[in-house]
């Protein structure tokens, strides 16, 4: 499983991703200089706009590691040299999901490094009127990693019933945008509005999508790092047992549907 | 021609095009009323589904286009740069809507503040919106201040002004704030309270429209209290109320005539309060509300 999270990692390398990301983190050094314009808020907006950066680029890391990964091995027949090692399918996807999953957390420290030096030089420009909360700005960073490493365990899933890139792209982004609203919907479908004007069936639809999706919202820490609000440390730890939980069983059933796939 | 040399051929023809187009282009991009370019920005909650987990950004991105659209406005000539009337109501709504994707953004409550009152009059509107704020932002003082300024001054609800300026004064322990509780009560307190939430405003304006709109009503102010002064001398020296400014000047009480950037002349009303013939506008806005 390492030799093949390490076979992963060294691909991503060679297919210059990370210069990629170097190149779209020295913007984050810009950024300090757009959120001038803001009227009371320098720093709180170089925060924004940094997070959501990073948020944007693990969201497309995410996606296209993660969706193209197999289904680009399989298209370059990778994965019969790598299935006549001594390994299993599963600790094939196990391996892979790895080093994507390295590669992302890798991805969110150089960004995150950025960010904290561009926010320390926005402070210089114009202070906060709170101060800036740093570690609370570093959980944030990791919570979105975490977001995103459970989202290529989505891709991967998707990517093991697909023979094209097409369903584990689309679907890895359908799935991403109802994950950060199924919360939302929830939470209307618990309105008195909602329980009179909302149907039964849909009202039942609705929650079981709530349970079989991922909620993502949870993972979303932004506003407490932008604005150094209290973190509720109950949550993020049910969140990250959460996120070890629902990753476990996508790349659970990934594996069990690769191991029954039938390979020419 | 050679098939290799074709699509070289084809890009210089582009490279060419493009040279030709990006002028007239650029040119009507430019001269695009500022106006067009406040648009139309959805429902709130749907724009909240849209924007995933970008919500604090596209917020931000909102208010940000707000802020351009209306220092665009300052490009026009001085006179007329807050006499021609902007999409009030186009800002409000955006602005509304990006503090629901993002309710603890200072930037919208100070901006929204600063248009909904003098300019458009929506004291309720403005006010029901630090309300909104002050649930998010439970530390930031300037919104209690801001809602106690509004209650004070604009409304004349005493009581609701004093709760607000005591919770300003709290969270800020500005003694400033703490004794204009008592004190805006009296009607020679007022034009010092205006100058006083003037100051806090300008200090903190990084908006160069802003900044020049509270000046000018800053130093309109600043002339009033100066009359104000001298009234009050006056009326301990003689006893009665003076009847004129011309008298106060006359008299020597006021040494000169403060002009009012708004081109009015101060005068006195009957009961003694200093007015101003602009009543504290630019007389293009006056023409333009009728």
């Amino acid at each position: 499983m390492l030799n093949i999270a390490a076979i992963t990692l060294k691909g991503i390398f060679r297919d210059r991703v990370l210069q990629g990301i170097i190149v779209l983190g020295a913007m984050i050094f810009f950024i300090p200089t757009v959120a001038s314009l803001s009227m009371r808020q320098v720093t709180e907006l170089s925060i924004t706009l940094s997070l959501s950066l990073i948020s944007f680029v693990m969201l497309l890391l995410s996606v296209f590691l993660g969706a193209t990964s197999i289904w680009k091995d399989l298209e370059r027949r990778y994965t019969f040299s790598a299935l006549s090692l001594p390994v299993s399918r599963s600790a094939y996807i196990a391996g892979k999901f790895c080093g994507i999953s390295l590669f992302l957390l890798l991805s969110s420290l150089i960004l995150g490094i950025i960010t904290l030096m561009a926010v320390k030089f926005a402070i210089t420009i114009y202070p906060p009127a709170r101060p800036v909360a740093w570690g609370i700005l570093m959980t944030a960073i990791l919570f979105d990693a975490l977001k995103y490493i459970l989202l290529v365990a989505v891709s991967m899933l998707l990517s093991t019933v697909s023979t094209s890139f097409f369903l584990p792209v689309f679907g890895t982004i359908s799935i991403f945008l109802v994950g950060t609203i199924t919360q939302q919907v929830n939470d209307y479908l618990h309105t008195p509005v909602a329980q009179k004007t909302v149907s039964v069936v849909v009202m039942k639809a609705a929650t079981a999508l709530y349970y079989l999706l991922p909620n993502l919202d949870s993972f979303d820490l932004k506003l407490n790092a932008i604005y150094a609000l209290q973190l509720n440390y109950g949550g993020l730890a049910i969140t990250a047992i959460y996120f070890v939980v629902y990753t476990g069983a996508l790349l659970a059933c990934a594996a069990l549907i690769f191991g029954r796939r039938e390979m020419k | 021609m050679s098939t290799a040399r074709r699509p070289l051929v084809m890009l210089l023809i582009a490279l060419i095009a493009y040279a030709f187009v990006l002028g007239p282009f650029t040119d009507y991009m430019r001269r695009k009323p500022t106006e067009e370019k406040l648009g139309y920005v959805p429902n709130a909650t749907m724009l909240g589904f849209v924007c995933a987990d970008q919500k604090a950004f596209v917020g931000a991105a909102l208010i940000m286009k707000v802020i351009m659209y209306f220092g665009g406005l300052s490009d026009r000539p001085p006179e007329k740069a807050l006499a021609l009337p902007p999409d009030f109501r186009g800002m409000s709504n955006i602005i509304h809507t990006a503090l629901k994707l993002d309710p603890y953004n200072m930037d919208g409550y100070y901006f929204a503040q600063s248009f909904l009152t003098w300019e458009v009059k929506q004291f309720a509107l403005a006010n029901r919106l630090l309300d909104y704020g002050m649930k998010y932002r439970t530390w930031d003082w300037y919104l209690p201040f801001f809602a106690g300024f509004n209650h004070a001054y604009f409304l004349k609800d005493y009581k609701k002004a004093a709760e607000y300026f005591r919770r300003a004064g709290d969270l800020s322990g500005n003694e400033l704030q703490i004794n204009l509780a008592g004190r805006y009560m009296q009607e020679s307190g007022q034009t010092e309270l205006a100058i006083a939430y003037l100051k806090a405003m300008i200090v903190t304006s990084r908006n160069e429209t802003a900044k020049k709109s509270f000046g000018v009503r800053l130093k309109a102010f600043e002339g009033a209290r100066t009359i104000e002064i001298a009234r009050d001398r006056f009326q301990v020296k003689e006893g009665r109320n003076p009847s004129s400014v011309a008298e106060l000047l006359k008299s020597g009480f006021l040494q000169e005539l403060p002009s009012d950037p708004y081109g009015g002349q101060f005068y006195l009303e009957p009961d003694g309060k200093v007015a101003t013939t602009s009543k504290f506008m630019f007389q293009q806005a006056i023409q333009g509300d009728k």
